[in-house]
């Protein structure tokens, strides 16, 4: 069940876009993990492409809407980290 | 972790230097200033200070107060004291132009407008010094960053201060200075360190920063930026000797001017390897027009840079001198602003419109607020008369350089009306943009009233509930 709902908040943060470039905020490998436990509680540790990007509140309040919209989820913890710090390699092939 | 917000008066800075821009244009074309009149006579002083203050001066203060805080990820400290430095700077800009035109005999005044416009204009830069120092020192560690806009805002304030000098001297008050002459000799240092050092260095550091992030590049290794700052900065504090050495009893020479030049120089060219790198590394492979419209100025650069000290070695004419020393001022640091100002408009646009939208549904994205590829054609016009103007110094035709700089100025007017575009809103169908009392000022930010609430760490958010 919990993977399952993992894989479904991953889904629906590939509608979540970057407005420079138009690529999800997955694609670009701003997702660092999504947790599901079994209650339904989601947790997302995230980051941006530089600290101190003036969209970072933004994103984690849209990442958080469009996890929470997934079916089966209760709660949603959006957590900011630059621990790996984002860097081009990871985004991932067109 | 706190976040950048947006600076509110930046769009004022940006509005004033570009205003100042078309002014500097429109006056080149009327036949104000070199090559109609001497490189050292009032009507050169009073273009050169448009130029260097009024423009590049003031778009580089608003985009620092807009990029500092995000740089560092620190808020822009006393931030209410942005307005009234730019109504200063402004004062003490046209107080300092009233000044060389009394000394050109355009008007009857005081000469002593020429100090009291420094004033202002110390005052000005020292309101700005201390809101961009205050927020760099607030960030430890002090970053490479941050190191290179601190270098700059010294060069900056050494740059005030010579220049305030030399006001005094022309107003007939020198007389304390005795028997030391700092003039006409210290000008190239004062120029050096304006252009090379505040202007140069802080667009050298930033575009460090912001093309990694334009363009998805990886960030160059500090090992590597390292020596273009090292370098740079030596470069400057041999300028800084120069200007001080008339104290100690020295007379700089060509050949110290161009020891200075040689050691930036060197500094330039570890600088163009990296934005080279930066270019082919880049994760984005199409580029946006910022980053198209930069290649010019970066090219603009590099024929500046090299020929800059053997024409001052080889005592080479004015004519040529003025042309690499426009190419660079015009060319690279005009051109670079130009190019980053469409990318900070319409991102600070699409913040402030957009941003709060963001995952409750399609927005634009930020390129769709930039109008395409009618604002490539300005850029083109732009640097068509930039390289036939100086082409036209370098030849030292009047006619010709009066005629080439009206290139210039169709190109920078339809580049203002594009910005002015982008503020409107007015590339994005009606039906996306928001009610008109939502929609971004012309040239104030709502920098306090978008901000969104933050989902912050460790907090829990209930979007079903």
């Amino acid at each position: 069940m919990s993977a399952h709902l993992e894989r479904l908040v991953g889904i629906a943060l590939r509608d979540v876009l970057d407005p420079e470039i138009g690529r999800s905020v997955v694609d670009l490998g701003l997702i660092y993990a999504i947790t599901a436990a079994p209650d339904g509680a989601v947790t997302i540790t995230m980051t941006t492409t530089t600290r101190g990007c003036p969209l970072a509140g933004f994103l984690k309040e849209a990442v958080a809407m469009a996890a929470g919209a997934v079916e089966g989820v209760v709660a949603v913890t959006v957590t900011l980290t630059y621990e790996p710090a984002w860097e081009p390699t990871m985004i991932a092939a067109e | 972790m706190p976040m950048a917000s947006l600076s509110r008066w930046t769009m004022s800075y940006f509005a004033a230097a570009l205003a100042f821009l078309l002014a500097a244009e429109a006056l080149a074309i009327a036949g104000i200033g070199y090559p109609a009149a001497g490189l050292a006579e009032p009507a050169t002083l009073v273009l050169v200070h448009l130029v260097a203050i009024g423009w590049l001066s003031l778009a580089m203060a608003g985009a620092l107060l807009q990029f500092v805080p995000v740089l560092v990820s620190r808020p822009l400290a006393l931030p209410g004291l942005a307005l009234p430095a730019l109504f200063v700077l402004i004062a003490g800009l046209i107080l300092l132009c009233a000044g060389f035109a009394t000394l050109a005999g355009w008007i009857e005044a005081p000469l002593d407008l020429l100090p009291l416009g420094a004033g202002f204009l110390l005052a000005g830069f020292s309101l700005l010094g201390l809101m961009l120092v205050t927020t760099l020192l607030s960030a430890r560690p002090i970053t490479l960053f941050a190191r290179f806009v601190l270098t700059g805002l010294a060069c900056l304030a050494v740059t005030a201060l010579s220049g305030a000098t030399f006001t005094t001297l022309l107003s007939g008050r020198g007389g304390w200075l005795g028997t030391i002459t700092l003039l006409p000799d210290g000008l190239p240092f004062h120029a050096l360190l304006g252009l090379g050092g505040w202007l140069g260095l802080i667009a050298i550091g930033v575009s460090y920063r912001l093309f990694v992030m334009f363009m998805m590049a990886p960030e160059p290794p500090a090992r590597r930026v390292r020596p273009v700052l090292l370098l740079a900065s030596l470069g400057l504090a041999l300028a800084f000797a120069g200007l001080a050495a008339p104290f100690a009893g020295i007379e700089p020479g060509a050949v110290w001017i161009a020891a200075a030049l040689a050691v930036l120089i060197l500094a330039g060219v570890f600088y163009g390897r990296d934005i080279h790198a930066l270019y082919c590394t880049r994760r984005r492979k199409t580029l946006e027009i910022n980053m198209l419209a930069s290649i010019p100025a970066f090219v603009a650069l590099g024929l500046g840079v090299a020929l800059l000290p053997v024409a001052v070695l080889a005592h080479a004419g004015d004519g040529l001198i003025a042309a690499l020393v426009f190419l660079i001022a015009l060319g690279w640091l005009g051109g670079l602003t130009l190019a980053q100002l469409v990318k900070i408009v319409s991102f600070v646009t699409w913040l402030e419109t957009y941003a709060p939208r963001l995952g409750r549904g399609p927005v634009p994205r930020v390129g769709d607020l930039v109008a395409m590829p009618r604002t490539g054609w300005w850029f083109l016009l732009y640097y068509g008369g930039i390289a036939l103007a100086a082409a036209a110094l370098a030849i030292e035709t009047i006619d010709g350089f009066r005629a080439t700089m009206a290139l210039c100025l169709i190109g920078t007017a339809g580049l203002v009306a594009e910005l002015i575009r982008i503020r409107r809103l007015s590339q994005i169908k009606a039906v996306d943009r928001p009610p008109a009392h939502e929609r971004p000022r012309l040239l104030a930010a709502r920098a306090e009233e978008r901000r969104p609430v933050h989902v912050e760490a460790g907090s829990i958010a209930h979007p079903r509930a």
